[in-house]
């Protein structure tokens, strides 16, 4: 049975963060997962919910009523984003009167929230919907001896009374995706740590010294590399990795991908298709194979 | 003619401040078949009660309406005053005109009116109701008691001296329950098992008490001072009449020390043959059925080493399951607790490190009867630790787990404290993660100085979280008595788990007909004035299945649910309410819907008269067999349809 | 009668409490004032050891009523956004949300909003997004493009005066 989502790029993928939409777009596919791509979509808001919540709101709801518009469900490979349109959702179901009064100022774009839409990500995605079983039967070259430890990212685990991807304390979907890949899960003490993007728009230092410490404790550990889902934590693990590094007086090598990356290389895509030249940490340190 | 009083309650201000009780009394005394009508400041009180039986003497009543709050609340005492006076108890209406009036209205005026809608009907039903007589009941001397912890004990031990037959039914091999895992008791370090062990010797001895021990209820029927219960023995298949006690099934069973051992809470290991711990009672051996190789597979090598060792010849693998049938007169349930999964709260790492253990398991280290014979050695490595940390409030006073304090967890843990400072010497660190400490107990706050005085570092504050490191764990606690953040890193953590209802007490409740609150513990009937009683006649309830307690107040409340028992067991037949169902024999056809929907069994079929019949002892006029009477033959004695319709009418 | 703190001379602003309030049950279930002060969120708050953040002394200065302390504070634009601590409240108080509270506030009475937030802003009224393609190089630092990649074009509004029209309503609203 084929499956059909709106892809909800959100602002930090298309713009930058080429890698994961590149191996979104390489993999799902291949999983029987049609992805639409849908005109109009802005920003889902959270960025701007330090600045004013009603505006948060009101982004969230109008990328609601477009995939309604279209009669269709979302994948947000964004963690942020997941959250913004979740929790919007969550307050508009909740919340009659909020409704109401986002649905008036709608009507400017002559657009209206009425029906929940499924809201999934990568991980749920991959886990629930489509299930470990028939990915570990599209699985071509195994990724043998690839020790890798995981970052969900916050916004993707909590507040869990919103429902999220993944359990908010021991989340282990990610790991057993990995498992079904033929990879190896790490554990390791600091897995819920925040990345540290949020603190970007305004305090970049302090953001990176987070991003420093978690990828020392994983360096530190001797762990192979870092597997993410989030082109937020993507940014800040791999694209600034070196300044991070800096932060923490500490040259950091740790090869950082996407979990679609992965998921590619073991499907036996190759490395130009999945953006792997795209990485900018030391990927080619785990030795996968297509990316040889 | 009939000439009924109506009286008026003003209840102080709570009726006479939303409704108009002057006005209300001198409409009801216009009302046809009333020959007086009074108000009162409170019609409950002496010197209403006599205003009461006055009237009804000067008007020669035969009839009262009482206009006042819920019949829940003073039906009972204005049957009694009527009683006194003269009238047939039955003949009492009540007409409640504060919780669904005067409380639930705010304006004077259409209050009033209210009220004197539902006087009038009050008046109407009151002048067809009957006088009626209650039958009795011959009591059934002897108790059945639910659980054989502290609780369950300490009942069953008041009831026997009082002279009763008691019949202590415990799920597990042995009584006990968790005292008999703790090492030292709060405040007063008292040994655990030296004050308890005596009073399970004494159950197990003493003439009146027959133990049931490795039983289940399976049913419960009848009523107040004559309940049927039937009782499921599990098979030990161990034949105790022959059992010595001895230990050599024991020491021979092929699976000695790989089965994880429920006593010690997973810290030690027993075989499929054992005792639950060495001052079990009774002092018999029991074969678990779910791990015995033999009775799992059919095979234990060639013979079972239990059977070759056993020269009392006392293992039968042939025992089989029975059900057993008691009947008593009041029940006491102590059932006890579970201790929260510490996994619940995985954050804290229970599920992540051996090291990280709970204040149950922790007793069972320190405890010289436990798996390692008092010593307190790591999990991990079994090394001694050179630092152990307590994180108290572990899913208790939490909205996510449990919302109630546990009401032991501080006092635990200030003894574990005092034991680890004791045994473990002065060079170990022990630091505690507080929210408050709470010392409510008599010597409790003594005991806490004492504590306090033991260089032990307390941090007010709830960690976040319990991160298993390499070698250690590592606790980040903000101390809010300093407002810093600090770093422990620590060998031990001990989690004060919440204490939960038992997991099958909602099933449980369903099989007594008892009431859960909202927290899932039993419900007693009144917080403050009927405390160990429910809401069912002749059920009690003791111990922690109320709600957590520490084993003061758990005796104390065992105590007070035998003695509340023995009200009832030292009568020799109790009144039975007439308010219950009877069967109009004219109309009757027989047919057994009856007899289906009765959940208390108070139904039968005479098959010669072909007509349903009511045991009366058994009714509790719950009104079902009404409702489902298709002929209308059922009739509620005093909630007649007439009655009831005659009600309406005046309202309407 | 009052209550007056006398460190700054400060008093309790009650009606400000109450609003914050009434507006944090608008978009969630939890209120501050179940707060116990068991500090489970600094212990865990993931911008404390960096930046000073104290979750559980913002719920108790807002349960106090010294708003205006807080939505002056620049403290409040240190949190992370992890959602630890209203993931982990025993109580279910949301500190991250009642911080979103106060810097939107803070914003409402017209105070500087740091850092590269009005950038963000900006962009979003005029394409929709927080930022513009941007330059993207490989590791071995060849510059990339979107469409050589094989990548669509932006999803963004199509019709941006009406996006516009739309945004502008809420700028002069509260939640």
């Amino acid at each position: 049975m084929k499956k059909k989502y709106a892809l909800f790029p959100g602002c930090l993928m298309p713009t930058e963060q080429y890698a994961y939409e590149l191996s979104i777009r390489e993999t799902l596919p291949l999983l029987d997962v049609e992805l639409v791509d849908v005109e109009g979509f802005s920003c889902c808001g959270e960025p701007m919910k330090s600045v004013n919540q009603l505006l948060t709101l009101y982004l969230s709801a109008r990328n609601l009523a477009i995939a309604q518009k279209h009669h269709l469900d979302l994948f947000v490979p964004c963690a942020m984003c997941h959250l913004a349109l979740t929790e919007c959702q969550h307050i508009l179901e909740k919340n009659p009167a909020m409704k109401d009064r986002i649905n008036d100022m709608l009507v400017a774009e002559d657009l209206a929230y009425t029906e929940k839409r499924h809201i999934v990500h990568t991980v749920d995605l991959l886990h629930d919907e489509i299930g470990v079983q028939k990915i570990k039967e599209h699985v071509k070259k195994p990724l043998q001896g690839v020790k890798i430890a995981v970052h969900y990212g916050c916004h993707i685990l909590r507040p869990r009374e919103l429902g999220r991807p993944d359990d908010s304390e021991n989340p282990q979907k990610i790991e057993a995706i990995l498992k079904a890949l033929g990879a190896e899960p790490v554990n390791y003490p600091q897995k819920l740590d925040c990345c540290g993007a949020p603190l970007l728009a305004n305090l970049p230092e302090s953001a990176l010294t987070k991003t420093g410490q978690k990828l020392q404790a994983i360096q530190e550990q001797g762990i192979q590399g870092l597997v993410d889902v989030c082109p937020w934590c993507h940014k800040m693990f791999d694209s600034r990795q070196t300044k991070a590094g800096e932060t923490v007086a500490a040259k950091l090598d740790v090869p950082v991908v996407y979990l679609t990356q992965l998921l590619g290389v073991a499907f036996g895509l190759s490395a130009e298709k999945l953006g792997l030249d795209l990485n900018l940490s030391p990927v080619e340190k785990l030795q996968l194979e297509a990316a040889k | 003619m009939r000439r009924i009083g109506v009286f008026v309650c003003h209840c102080g201000i709570n009726i006479a401040q939303n409704v108009d009780v002057k006005a209300l009394a001198e409409y009801a005394s216009q009302l046809n078949g009333v020959v007086v009508a009074k108000e009162y400041k409170y019609m409950c009180s002496d010197v209403g009660a006599t205003l009461i039986k006055d009237t009804i003497k000067e008007f020669k009543l035969d009839g009262v309406v009482i206009a006042s709050c819920s019949p829940r609340m003073h039906e009972h005492t204005f049957r009694r005053v009527a009683n006194d006076g003269g009238v047939n108890p039955y003949r009492v209406e009540i007409s409640n005109i504060r919780e669904q009036c005067s409380w639930a209205h705010s304006n004077k005026g259409q209050a009033t009116e209210k009220a004197k809608f539902l006087v009038r009907s009050s008046v109407s039903k009151a002048l067809s109701l009957e006088p009626l007589k209650p039958s009795t009941l011959k009591v059934i001397p002897e108790a059945l008691v639910i659980g054989g912890g502290i609780a369950g004990i300490q009942t069953s031990l008041d009831l026997a001296d009082d002279g009763f037959k008691v019949h202590l039914v415990e799920r597990d091999p042995s009584i006990g329950g968790h005292m008999a895992q703790l090492d030292k008791t709060f405040p007063t370090l008292d040994c655990s098992s030296c004050i308890l062990t005596p009073k399970m010797m004494e159950v197990a001895n003493h003439e009146n008490i027959e133990l049931l021990s490795y039983a289940e209820i399976v049913s419960i029927e009848g009523s107040i001072g004559n309940y049927t219960v039937k009782i499921k023995k599990k098979p030990r298949y161990v034949d105790v009449d022959k059992c010595t006690g001895c230990g050599d099934c024991a020491a021979a069973c092929r699976l000695k020390d790989r089965i994880v051992s429920e006593f010690n809470q997973g810290m030690g290991k027993r075989g499929a043959a054992y005792m639950p711990f060495p001052q079990a009672v009774p002092l018999k051996y029991v074969i678990d059925d779910k791990k015995c190789l033999f009775l799992t597979k059919g095979k234990c090598g060639d013979e079972p080493l239990c059977k070759k060792a056993c020269v009392q010849n006392a293992i039968t693998f042939d025992q089989k399951e029975e059900i057993i049938e008691r009947k008593v007169g009041a029940i006491v349930v102590a059932t006890g607790y579970d201790v929260m999964d510490p996994t619940l709260v995985y954050e804290y790492g229970y599920d992540q490190s051996p090291d990280v253990v709970t204040t149950l398991e922790l007793e069972r280290l320190i405890s010289s009867s436990g798996p390692t014979k008092g010593e307190i050695l790591r999990p991990s490595n079994q090394q001694k630790p050179k630092s152990v940390t307590f994180i108290l409030c572990v899913g208790s006073r939490d909205e996510t787990q449990c919302t109630w304090c546990c009401r032991i967890g501080c006092m635990t843990a200030l003894k574990q404290v005092y034991l680890l400072r004791e045994k473990l010497g002065e060079d170990i660190e022990i630091n505690v993660c507080y929210n408050d400490f709470r010392s409510f107990g008599k010597g409790y706050e003594e005991f806490y100085r004492k504590v306090r005085g033991l260089h032990t570092n307390m941090f007010r504050g709830r960690p976040s979280e319990v991160r298993t490191m390499k070698d250690h764990l590592k606790i980040d606690i903000f101390d809010t008595t300093t407002s810093k953040l600090f770093e422990i890193k620590t060998d031990m953590v001990v989690l004060v788990p919440a204490m939960m209802p038992r997991k099958d007490t909602t099933q449980f409740a369903r099989l007594l007909h008892l009431t859960l609150s909202g927290d899932g513990f039993f419900l007693e009937a009144h917080p403050k004035l009927r405390p160990v009683d429910t809401f069912v006649n002749g059920i009690f309830i003791a111990g922690c299945c109320q709600a957590p307690k520490d084993i003061q107040d758990t005796v104390s409340q065992a105590s007070a649910a035998a003695s509340r028992a023995a009200t009832i067991l030292s009568q020799d037949e109790l009144e039975i309410d007439p308010l219950i169902a009877m069967v109009d024999e004219d109309i009757c056809t027989g047919c057994g819907i009856c007899v289906e929907v009765c959940p208390y069994e108070a139904r039968t079929l005479n098959e010669r008269k072909r007509i349903a019949e009511v045991n009366d002892a058994l009714c509790a006029g719950c009104g079902g067999c009404i409702a489902a009477c298709p002929s209308n033959a059922s009739i509620h004695k005093n909630f007649t349809k007439k009655q009831l319709l005659n009600m309406v009418d005046d309202i309407m | 009668m009052s209550i007056i703190d006398l460190t700054s001379m400060g008093e309790p602003q009650s009606e400000q409490r109450k609003e914050l309030n009434d507006r944090l049950t608008k978009l969630q279930d939890e209120i501050s004032d179940y707060c116990f002060q068991c500090a489970r969120c600094t212990s865990g708050c993931e911008a404390h050891k960096l930046l000073e953040l104290e979750p559980h002394k913002i719920v108790a200065l807002l349960k106090r009523g010294l708003i205006n302390e807080l939505v002056n504070a620049d403290v409040i634009w240190t949190c992370m956004t992890c959602l630890k601590c209203r993931e982990r409240c025993p109580q279910r108080v949301a500190p991250v949300e009642i911080l979103f509270a106060l810097k939107n506030i803070a914003v409402a009475n017209g105070k500087q909003i740091p850092g590269k937030y009005t950038a963000m802003l900006q962009s979003i009224l005029s394409i929709g997004l927080i930022q513009d393609i941007q330059q993207t190089t490989t590791r071995t630092n060849k510059t990339v493009k979107r469409e050589e990649l094989g990548l669509p074009p932006l999803s963004k509004p199509t019709d941006v005066a009406k996006f516009q029209a739309g945004i502008m309503k809420i700028a002069m609203e509260k939640v």
